[in-house]
């Protein structure tokens, strides 16, 4: 098994569309703004299939907020910002006035609530919509280049398959995408796809 | 008998709108549009009575589309069913004279929405 099939990947596409809904819903509020939702898509692919054009940021360093998930099935999530605009929505989020180069020391600490607000608005999607209960690890945060992230990937399992999810979370006229990626050994794609059937058949 | 237009561009929202509909409604006639260009296309062509609206849809918003709607056909009901749940949404869904129901599709969002078709 490599892949789902449309109606599945139709019915996960709307479980983390009303993820990215509460997700910005929550970010709208901390960062006293609207925040405009692109339309998302999903994709299955192999791990050694990723590079910069596949995850389409357009850039080779990125915010990456770490997240380990525990339930039915079981899957590291990792949310991907450009750098600079992580900077920029830390800044968002604090205060304008803080200066880019004071905004540093918070960084790590401002990603980490910004990627647990998005991750787990996505988890909670998910466990409600697909009747499965989830836990979730800490967050943690890193900039690292798309060859450390792909070495991080791999380190679990060769050749896993990754649950790519496009979305832009744009804040105000800030041009901030950013992407989710959700990495699944195989038996836990598997385990993924006889929920999603689950569901499928329960309409 | 009732007609009602779902538009969503997801074809499993569809599906679940549809069957939650056919629960308590079985006798009402469904169409269905996957992007607010279309919506405004059948709306023209005759007789819809209430309108399922998502908003993040390819091509125009879904609240865009029900403002145009319903001004050409002001007796229509549309029921605005996003995801998006920040309040600037549901401040528009309301300016536009639609209501605004949550996502994801229940049972009980469903019964919302025809109280207020019916009501």
């Amino acid at each position: 098994m490599d892949s789902l099939s449309e109606l599945q990947l139709d019915a996960l596409t709307e479980v983390f569309n009303v993820g990215a809904g509460r997700a910005a819903a929550s970010l709208s509020e901390i960062v006293g703004d609207e925040v405009k939702l692109s339309v998302p898509s999903v994709e299955i692919r192999k791990s050694s299939e990723i590079d910069n054009e596949v995850i389409g940021l357009g850039t080779d360093r990125f915010g990456a907020v770490h997240q380990t998930f525990k339930g039915a099935f079981e899957a590291e999530a990792i949310l991907l910002f450009a750098e600079d605009h992580a900077l920029e929505i830390v800044r968002d989020m604090m205060s304008s006035q803080i200066s880019i180069e004071d905004l540093a020391e918070f960084e790590q600490e401002a990603m980490c609530e910004l990627g647990n607000i998005i991750l787990n608005a996505c988890l909670s999607a998910m466990a409600d919509m697909l009747n499965i209960p989830m836990d979730c690890s800490l967050p943690d945060y890193t900039v690292s280049t798309i060859d450390e992230i792909i070495q991080r990937i791999n380190a679990g399992e060769v050749d896993a398959y990754l649950l790519l999810l496009h979305i832009d979370l744009v804040i105000e006229k800030r041009r901030s995408k950013g992407h989710l990626i959700f990495v699944l050994g195989s038996t836990s794609l598997v385990k993924l796809s006889v929920q999603i059937e689950r569901f499928l058949g329960a309409i | 008998m009732k007609k009602l237009l779902i538009v969503d561009d997801s074809k499993v929202s569809r599906m679940v709108i549809r069957a939650h509909i056919k629960a308590v409604q079985p006798d009402w006639e469904i169409l269905e549009a996957s992007c607010g260009e279309d919506a405004m296309k059948i709306t023209q062509e005759g007789n819809v009575d209430f309108c399922t609206m998502d908003i993040n849809m390819p091509g125009m918003l879904g609240t865009d589309a029900a403002e145009q709607i319903l001004q050409m056909h002001p007796h229509m009901r549309i029921a605005i069913f996003s995801a998006n749940v920040q309040d600037t949404m549901q401040t528009r869904a309301n300016s536009i004279g639609s209501i605004f129901v949550a996502k994801p599709v229940t049972e009980k969002s469903i019964s919302i929405v025809v109280n207020y078709f019916m009501g």
